[in-house]
């Protein structure tokens, strides 16, 4: 589903984001990337989703190679992925129902299944109540809860997510820790990076820690033992 | 792209030309204001070259008959000259008899002596023609020199004046091109910049939808529906306030030549070129919208 083979990503100005990093992640795993700040956590899911490209080595990610990916490949890449931020991202002068509408229109979907499938991705976050709303009308975790369900839509094979609870409050986190579980109960892989402790170690899923770059633990059922 | 996507994202720029006020606004503004300078520059030239092209229709080709000529012969330098207005080549012609031109030589040779034992039966008769088109004197004047009635040492044609006039003509033609095609580029650069500034605001946006999967195209067309809706609100707005100005300019010299004796320098009529003038707007109002949108996301779109 997604596998790094020796991949490196130096940046321009010569900061380390990833370093030889080797590792494979299977269709319907849950893994956690964790890892100080700096370590590479966000480059490493950048590389997946071709914000950033690799110095040296590879990435594939569903069936598509990262390095020197054609530009106008890139789109149809990133539709097969849900992306999550932790600013949350959402279309400002869009309500919550037009922004998930949004990434069905960009694969050319069907009126119909618009309109069948954006009332059921809002539902399974819990805010149908809220369709009308802008995002500015909307809580943090509310928003956090938009912008899944825009990344669930598509029904996408990998969900990503940086530091999705970065903003959110504990309570509010564990509500979207659990969400995206029940996500991948249902057939999707989801790769979340954060540094929340509490959340990695109740959850007991796969943890892969960086430090500067490199890869130093993967672990199956980890807990955060980065007291960093 | 399906046609239900692009009418979706046709909407969405109408939608964001409202959306985004200020900007629509200010960019709309930018697109009048050289559109009604160019207008105007243009209006000028039409009207000075339209001044020319009268000019050089009212050359005459003038000639005269032979002292000796017969009256067949002068019939048929007649019924030549009516078959030519009939067909259209000469718009219209002026006949001196031969009385005519003793009377017209007496009055402008003032003293009586000079034209002592001169009558009539001395002058010869005269046609002035003015031809449909000065460019067919050539044609026309080796056709008269096929009639024998014409002397042919006394046919006469400004050719020198002609070409002068062709040749400012032509400079202006091409003043006319220069001064297009730089308020073009300033009005690109000008609108270009402008719509920076709005998608400069909207970059995010660009930013989330790339990452969402949206292709350029997606995201660039409603862009482009934008720039075109603004710069054909703006076209119609210059289009306005140059005939105003228009027409207030031609007042105001109308009034001041009268007042100075000058009667035959009138500006046109606007109606004369109206339409002329709003297609041009309406073409370089959306094309350059459409430039400068295209010019201003293409920057945002790699991420």
């Amino acid at each position: 589903m997604i596998r790094f083979v020796d991949t490196t990503k130096i940046y321009s100005n010569g900061v380390v984001g990833v370093k030889n990093v080797t590792l494979n992640i299977e269709k319907g795993e849950f893994v956690f990337v964790i890892g100080p700040s700096g370590s590479g956590k966000s480059t490493f899911l950048k590389l997946i989703m071709h914000e950033e490209a690799p110095t040296e080595g590879e990435v594939y990610v569903n069936g598509y190679s990262i390095h020197n990916m054609p530009r106008s490949e890139v789109p149809y890449l990133r539709r097969s992925l849900g992306v999550v931020f932790q600013d949350f991202r959402l279309l400002p002068n869009k309500t919550a129902y037009e922004n998930v509408a949004f990434a069905m229109q960009i694969v050319e979907a069907l009126p119909r299944e618009i309109r069948r499938q954006v009332p059921l991705a809002l539902g399974l976050v819990g805010l149908s109540k809220k369709a009308r709303a802008y995002p500015g009308q909307l809580s943090g975790g509310e928003q956090q809860r938009v912008v899944l369900a825009r990344a669930l839509v598509n029904n996408p094979a990998v969900l990503i997510a940086d530091e999705p609870t970065g903003n959110l409050d504990p309570k509010t986190s564990m509500e979207i820790m659990e969400l995206l579980d029940e996500i991948n109960q249902r057939g999707t892989t989801v790769i979340v990076a954060t540094h929340e402790k509490n959340i990695v170690d109740s959850m007991k899923k796969r943890v892969i820690t960086l430090d500067k770059g490199e890869l130093v633990s993967d672990v199956k059922k980890g807990l955060y033992t980065d007291e960093d | 792209m399906k046609i239900r996507t692009l009418r979706l994202l046709a909407k969405e720029g109408a939608a964001n030309v409202y959306k985004n006020k200020l900007m629509s606004a200010a960019s709309m503004v930018t697109i009048t204001t050289t559109l009604f300078i160019l207008g105007l520059v243009l209006l000028i030239i039409v009207n000075v070259i339209t001044k020319l092209e009268a000019q050089k229709r009212n050359l005459q080709v003038r000639f005269y008959l032979r002292v000796e000529a017969t009256r067949l012969e002068q019939e048929e330098v007649a019924i030549f000259i009516e078959n030519c207005r009939a067909t259209g080549v000469v718009t219209a012609y002026e006949y001196e008899s031969r009385e005519q031109a003793y009377e017209n030589a007496k009055k402008d040779l003032k003293h009586e002596s000079l034209m002592e034992g001169l009558t009539p039966e001395n002058f010869a008769e005269g046609y002035f023609v003015t031809l449909a088109n000065p460019n067919d004197s050539d044609q026309f004047i080796a056709k008269l020199k096929l009639l024998s009635g014409v002397d042919t040492q006394w046919i006469t044609y400004p050719k020198q004046e002609l070409e002068r006039i062709s040749a400012i003509v032509g400079v202006f033609n091409y003043v006319a091109v220069f001064v297009l095609a730089v308020l073009m580029i300033i009005s690109v650069l000008l609108i270009s910049n402008t719509i920076r500034l709005t998608v400069f605001a909207r970059r995010k946006e660009i930013e989330i939808m790339k990452y969402v999967g949206a292709n350029d195209w997606f995201i660039r067309f409603p862009f482009i529906i934008e720039g075109m809706i603004i710069g054909l609100l703006g076209a119609l707005l210059s289009f306005l306030l140059t005939s105003q100005a228009y027409v207030w300019i031609k007042n105001g010299l109308t009034a001041l030549f009268s007042s100075i004796k000058i009667t035959d320098l009138q500006l046109m009529e606007f109606d004369q070129f109206a339409i002329r003038i709003l297609v041009v707007n309406i073409i370089f109002g959306m094309t350059i919208g459409v430039i400068g949108s295209f010019m201003s996301v293409k920057k945002h779109l790699d991420v």
